[in-house]
């Protein structure tokens, strides 16, 4: 005897909590299942509100210590592991976000060591050079990087301290969702990591604009040629940083990390 | 003994300055005596050559102290440039590509040693060219632009080393454009790292500045390094636009004002290009009750007064706890009445001259502002401003408020903003309540305090009972409008490396 499946509402991932868009518009998209299903479309109040949030919780992610940071991201990979069958994506896409969260939990407390500094200047100051997270994120993974891109992007902005934005486009909002309920029960601060679906291009015009955004984050392809050229152009206003990074496949280098920080320098009275 | 009471130094006859102060005291004029020559007019260095360029644009370039032309300079338009990127194009892909580190590095050491030992006759043109006084650039530019070169010089056969396990690759041509405060130690600051990371350079000097950028070809051409490797292009503002938006090139680096870091920024998205924007900066002093008042003293007049202010980390905004404000205020006054401003190429000169008219009205300007918004303004120094060239007076304004026009904006002359605070967290908030992020310094003699503080300024470059110094081996940059991108360290060096920017 047949049973009625209950269906999911696919919702925004914004300051811990699972939101509807406030526009209530959605986009129709097909499930893994080829059900039909009706994405939240954020909108650019949905990207301010998530940005107060975000802003109000980074401070506190960064004064964690980098091994509270490091055994929280083990936790996401934890949380993924055991949520194989029901992340719409393969087996293997799953096995190599798990692996990558395990790679990013390991760098929380020894990144600093290779991006910081102890200068020789020629005084009697000691002269560090220590890296600073840039703050706020918005990050747009490789559609097609799948779990992995969204878990690199993650992982990548909060290894340095900082909070993340997701932007995923429609047909990857299935997925998007069921990170976020991984996240969600990872230890994962609230307004650390969001995720906000919807028109992708909509949604960068929203941060181009938005003038407490700090970075945006995007892997390679993940925006057109147009719309990288508003987004770096748009940034000028703000010199908000533009982070382009190579495909999902390797995880970030040390030297791509030091990108999604700022370096202070302090000359300390010795 | 020195009789400590005010005395009035009757030398007016001499046609000397007049010094004003109690104490002070009167000294014989020391003027450097060292005459650098400088030809008639200066073309550009492309290809290892001078050239002349086109002459339909020529302009002057002058000595501010005295607003007389120096020299003509051409203006190069698209054939200069277009000739200049293709020559550091072409010394990238058939020499300086192919050439091992230690030989590149080889070069770069010949280049500071070189510096070294023209470093008086670079001085003197520094001086001559920019207003700056002569203790100065004796005893700053030059010897830390050398210094920079020596840095990069030993990075050249490491870079293997500097990358974390990813492959150490030059980025190819790197255009850069420089501002007029620190004509040679900009180029250093951006020619050393690019040359010892294994690319060739295309520089625009400033328009009012060129002059010791052209004599540093002279050592290029001395030392033998290859040609094209690092050409010179002379212009207005207009040459520096075609030189970063020329195809040609894969990398940006300009230091200068956050306006003109933005329209570069507009103009070369898209482009690939990689960037590093050193731009302007609104400098916060912290000085707490518990700090040792002459030493924060010293610090505060080294940190606005240094160069005439025209730094772009300078200590623009001073904030001293309230408890100490007046006895602060009143021991820096005394210590600014004793700066002799006047001709830079005396060695006894604290202050020289503007670097150009355009500043002097810009600085005019906007104090007027802030005198416009409710500040009280106060000017002293020791000595009467000379009759020509571009001279003002060290200047604090007081009453005034965050909102202020002249605590917002970057005034890049002598004049600095007092405010006070009265907790710590006070102090943190007014600091960073800028947009910009350069610089901060901060003065306690508490250790604890002195750590808590600098750690919460959101600049790029803090200083902890100090400001304005210094080193190659220290990356120095902003953050937020300030800037991105570092200078300086091996954060410097990753700036000019494929993989790491």
């Amino acid at each position: 005897m047949s049973r009625l499946r209950v269906e999911k509402t696919l919702k925004l991932y914004v300051g811990g909590a699972f939101v509807r868009g406030e526009s209530g518009r959605t986009i129709p998209v097909k499930s893994h299942r080829g059900e039909p299903m009706h994405v939240s479309r954020a909108s650019r109040k949905d990207l301010r509100e998530t940005v107060e949030k975000m802003r109000a919780a980074q401070p506190g992610w960064w004064k964690r210590t980098a091994y509270n940071r490091g055994q929280i991201l083990y936790r996401l990979a934890e949380m993924l592991e055991d949520r194989e069958a029901s992340l719409p994506t393969s087996p293997d896409d799953v096995s190599a976000a798990v692996d990558r969260a395990v790679h990013h939990a390991g760098w929380t407390d020894k990144i600093t060591a290779l991006l910081s500094t102890l200068n020789p200047v020629a005084t009697t100051y000691v002269n560090y050079s220590m890296v600073v997270p840039t703050g706020i994120v918005v990050a747009v993974p490789h559609p097609e990087d799948g779990l992995l891109g969204m878990v690199e992007a993650t992982c990548a902005a909060l290894v340095m301290g900082n909070a993340v934005a997701l932007l995923v486009p429609p047909e990857r909002a299935e997925l998007a969702v069921a990170y976020a309920e991984a996240l969600a029960t990872s230890d994962v601060p609230a307004g650390i990591v969001n995720v906000l679906t919807g028109d992708l291009e909509d949604l960068v015009g929203g941060a181009n604009t938005h003038d407490d955004v700090d970075c945006l984050y995007a892997a390679s392809g993940a925006l057109g040629p147009s719309l990288l050229t508003k987004v770096e152009s748009e940034a000028a206003h703000m010199m908000r940083r533009v982070v382009q990074v190579p495909r999902a496949a390797e995880p970030a280098s040390p030297l791509t990390l030091g990108r999604l920080s700022e370096v202070r320098t302090v000359w300390m009275s010795a | 003994m020195s009789d400590p009471r005010p005395k009035t130094l009757s030398v007016a006859a001499s046609g000397r300055p007049q010094l004003k102060l109690a104490g002070a005291l009167e000294l014989s004029p020391s003027p450097e005596t060292l005459k650098p020559t400088i030809r008639e007019r200066y073309g550009h260095f492309i290809g290892g050559q001078f050239v002349d360029g086109d002459g339909s644009q020529d302009f002057d370039t002058l000595n501010p102290a005295t607003g007389k032309a120096l020299a003509r300079i051409a203006t190069a338009g698209q054939a200069e440039v277009d000739a200049a990127v293709a020559a550091a194009r072409r010394a990238y892909e058939t020499v300086w590509s192919r050439l091992s580190g230690a030989e590149r590095g080889k070069y770069l050491y010949r280049i500071a040693r070189r510096l070294s030992e023209r470093s008086r006759e670079f001085a003197v043109l520094e001086t001559l060219n920019n207003g700056k006084p002569i203790r100065e650039t004796r005893d700053a530019d030059i010897p830390l632009a050398a210094q920079h070169f020596f840095y990069y010089a030993g990075w050249a056969d490491k870079l293997a080393y500097a990358t974390h396990g990813r492959p150490a690759k030059a980025l190819g041509v790197a255009g850069q454009v420089i501002p007029w405060n620190f004509p040679l130690l900009m180029a250093a600051w951006k020619i050393a790292p690019a040359l010892a990371a294994g690319n060739t350079v295309v520089l625009k000097p400033a328009e009012t500045t060129p002059l010791t950028a052209m004599l540093l070809a002279e050592i290029f051409q001395e030392i033998g390094l290859p040609e094209g490797v690092v050409n010179f292009v002379n212009g207005p503002g207009s040459t520096g636009a075609l030189l970063v938006n020329h195809p040609g090139i894969d990398k940006v680096a300009f230091t200068g004002s956050t306006n003109v870091g933005r329209a570069i920024l507009r103009a070369t998205a898209g482009s690939g290009k990689k960037l590093t924007m050193e731009l302007g900066g609104k400098g916060a002093h912290i000085v707490y009750a518990d700090a040792a008042l002459d030493q924060a003293v010293e610090g505060v007049v080294n940190g606005i007064f240094f160069n005439q202010g025209q730094v772009c980390c300078a200590g623009s905004r001073l904030l001293v706890e309230e408890s100490v404000s007046e006895d602060f205020l009143e021991r820096l006054k005394r210590r600014i009445q004793t700066l002799r401003v006047g001709d830079p190429l005396d060695k006894n000169t604290d202050m020289g001259a503007i670097n150009s008219a355009a500043q002097l009205a810009r600085i005019q300007r906007l104090v007027d502002t802030g005198v416009g918004e409710g500040a009280e303004l106060w000017q002293g120094c020791a000595t009467e401003l000379p009759d020509t060239g571009y001279f003002f007076k060290p200047t604090l304004l007081t009453g005034v408020q965050q909102t202020d026009t002249v605590v917002r904006e970057e005034i890049f002359g002598p004049v600095l903003s007092v405010l006070t605070f009265r907790t710590p967290t006070e102090a943190v908030q007014k600091a960073n309540d800028t947009e910009y992020g350069l610089s901060a310094g901060v003065w306690s003699e508490k250790t604890s305090k002195l750590y808590e503080t600098a750690h919460q300024l959101n600049t790029g470059v803090v200083w902890a009972n100090g400001f304005n110094l210094f080193d190659p081996t220290s990356p120095f940059g902003g953050v937020r409008h300030s800037g991105f991108g570092r200078e300086g360290g091996l954060h410097g060096l990753w700036a000019y490396l494929g993989d790491a920017q």
